[in-house]
């Protein structure tokens, strides 16, 4: 991935406001980098033009070789779906679907019909979730479990990038501690991870850590 | 398809506000659907009961205006003031060539039946023995050229259990003499011309001797082509009220169209009464749509950014709404053909006109109105949730 003179301003009412003042950096395949930074400093913004939920103002970003800036909403959304996973804070699972179903939900939308369950059951055994949960609603899920299906919900489609949004923000500590070592794993396999966090703990199984601070790059 | 299944598992999630809404639509479809069966049983009751083809013109004397012929009882000798003469008779006959024009005499009297019974009072109709096979189907019995026969209304017959041969005494005491039934006349209903179903049907010698009559109440010219219709009307009318209205002159078969026009109309305003109760039921469908939106922001968020398209969050809603619709409409479709079949039943006494496709076509109209009203009322918010832009959507708490 590839971010060259990115540049995103939001036009408000009140004047507009530069959230990311020409940052340019790149992430090599099989990257584990955090993103850190106060709030306000351009890293929810930074993590919406990775995630293709928003384009630049100016400059480019290439995604595998795709230049977002002037692709539709579908092509995005396609985009999206293919070769991004997203890890939220809050899980984010569809409460009307069990966990299985969840899971194989982007795999669903890729095919447009009915998909095998056996590569979702393979995903979720991946990121050790036991199989007697498959079944079971989010809601009947702990959080460190919820989390763990959200994960394999993200690695699904096989993407090329997993962007995670403060992963451990809403877990205590030692299950906290767990996903972060799944996620190590998985890097040793071979995704590339970006994640957004303040938690230095967290930012210390990264490879490589990116500060930013009044939407510019501080070293 | 999982958006199918979402929607499904969402209705079933809000079971109570879902059946309150599809509640809504049921009422509507009945509301429809009652209407037009109930309308259309009617119309239907009417044109049994009317079984007059329109093939004729009939020509009665015009009543109301200041001629001499007016309402004035005992002015002209007759039974009846307003006749129509022979004179006017010849011309109608005239205007009407080629088609056959009949004379009918008509009056009310006393009659017995059998020695030892009580009077009743009846219709007693006057016609040419030769014009008699043009106009009326015998069930029983033969026509009578004799002037001493007469022929009987199939429920005149049932009612005084009169079969073919019996007498009957006209007249008080039997002064206008006895006449012997020779036939029995197939049923027919109310009619424009003759309604003869309660009538006795005697010669028009007998009847002009018995009532001193040489004039006709009312002439009827059966029209072998039906595109004539109109200009038998206008003939006979130019011929006679040239220059006083002396006759009303009446097309049959507009004057059916007319009267199942006007049957329709009445039909297509309560329907659309019903319609009405359909559009609210619609309101309520979007506003729980809407709510069903507003409650899922965040997790169309999420769909839409891990890869759901507009167009898939749409039809999730739509899907929704179709379902909310079908079920609604198919109960109140089943609702109504029970309630059809009971305000029938009460109202008309009968349900043999529920089961024919014009009766059944009003509730799929109903059920079709209802999904139809689901669906655009789906639309809106069903667009709305595809348009959330994702970062707001999925920010949203």
């Amino acid at each position: 991935m590839v971010f060259r003179d990115v540049v995103k301003v939001y036009p408000l009412p009140a004047g507009d406001v530069t959230a990311l003042d020409h940052v340019s950096f790149e992430v090599e395949r099989g990257e584990f980098i955090s993103v850190m930074g106060p709030s306000g400093s351009g890293k929810s913004t930074l993590l919406n033009l990775m995630g293709c939920l928003d384009t630049p103002t100016s400059g480019d970003i290439y995604i595998g070789g795709t230049r977002t800036g002037d692709m539709s909403d579908s092509e995005l959304t396609t985009l999206r779906r293919d070769r991004i996973g997203f890890i939220f804070q809050y899980f984010n699972l569809f409460p009307l679907l069990n966990t299985l179903e969840n899971v194989t939900f982007p795999m669903m939308l890729k095919s447009k019909g009915a998909v095998d369950p056996a590569k979702g059951r393979a995903v979720l055994r991946s990121v050790q979730l036991d199989d007697e949960l498959f079944t079971h609603k989010p809601m009947e899920l702990s959080g460190g479990q919820q989390q763990r299906v959200s994960i394999a919900r993200a690695l699904i489609n096989d993407p090329d990038i997993l962007l995670c949004d403060e992963p451990t923000g809403n877990l205590d500590s030692k299950t906290g501690a767990g996903i972060m070592e799944l996620m190590t794993e998985l890097n040793r396999n071979g995704t590339t991870i970006i994640m957004v966090t303040h938690d230095p703990n967290n930012a210390r199984y990264s490879k490589r850590i990116i500060k930013i601070a009044d939407g510019r790059i501080v070293p | 398809m999982i958006f199918w299944e979402i929607a499904k598992r969402n209705i079933r999630l809000h079971l109570l506000r879902s059946t309150l809404a599809m509640l809504g639509i049921v009422i509507g479809v009945v509301a429809i659907a009652s209407m037009g069966i109930l309308g259309n049983s009617m119309v239907l009751a009417v044109s049994d009961s009317l079984r007059t083809v329109g093939d004729s013109v009939i020509v009665t004397p015009h009543a109301g205006g200041g001629s001499a012929r007016g309402f004035g009882g005992g002015m002209g000798g007759g039974p009846s003031s307003l006749t129509i003469t022979e004179q006017n008779f010849q011309q109608i006959q005239r205007a009407s060539v080629p088609n056959v024009a009949i004379p009918i005499l008509q009056t009310s009297d006393r009659m017995k039946l059998g020695v030892g019974k009580d009077d009743i009072v009846a219709t007693i109709y006057g016609m040419n023995p030769d014009d008699v096979p043009d106009l009326l189907k015998l069930k029983e019995g033969g026509y009578s050229r004799a002037n001493s026969g007469c022929l009987v209304g199939s429920k005149f017959a049932d009612d005084n259990n009169i079969k073919v041969g019996s007498r009957i005494m006209i007249g008080a005491d039997g002064d206008k003499g006895t006449l012997r039934v020779t036939g029995i006349i197939e049923e027919r209903g109310m009619a424009f011309d003759v309604s003869t179903d309660s009538a006795v049907v005697a010669t028009k010698d007998w009847f002009d001797n018995a009532y001193n009559r040489n004039d006709y109440d009312k002439v009827v010219v059966k029209v072998k082509n039906l595109d004539d219709l109109a200009s038998v009307k206008t003939a006979i009318e130019n011929q006679l009220n040239k220059r006083d209205k002396i006759v009303d002159v009446m097309d049959t078969r507009k004057t059916m169209e007319t009267i199942f026009a006007a049957f329709g109309q009445i039909t297509t305003f309560v329907s659309a009464i019903g319609g009405i109760s359909m559009i609210v039921a619609g309101v309520s469908i979007l506003n729980i749509m809407m709510m069903s939106v507003t409650e899922r922001i965040k997790e169309i968020g999420i769909m839409r950014s891990i890869g759901a398209q507009r167009n898939e969050v749409m039809s999730m809603f739509l899907y929704e709404a179709l379902i909310l619709g079908v079920v609604g409409s198919l109960i109140g479709g089943v609702l109504s053909l029970i309630g059809g079949y009971a305000i029938s039943s009460m109202m008309l006494k009968t349900t043999k006109y529920l089961f024919v496709p014009s009766s059944l076509v009003s509730i799929v109209y109903g059920v079709g109105f209802g999904i139809v009203v689901c669906l655009i009322c789906g639309i809106y918010p069903a667009w709305r949730a595809a348009n959330l832009n994702p970062i707001d959507a999925l920010r949203h708490e």
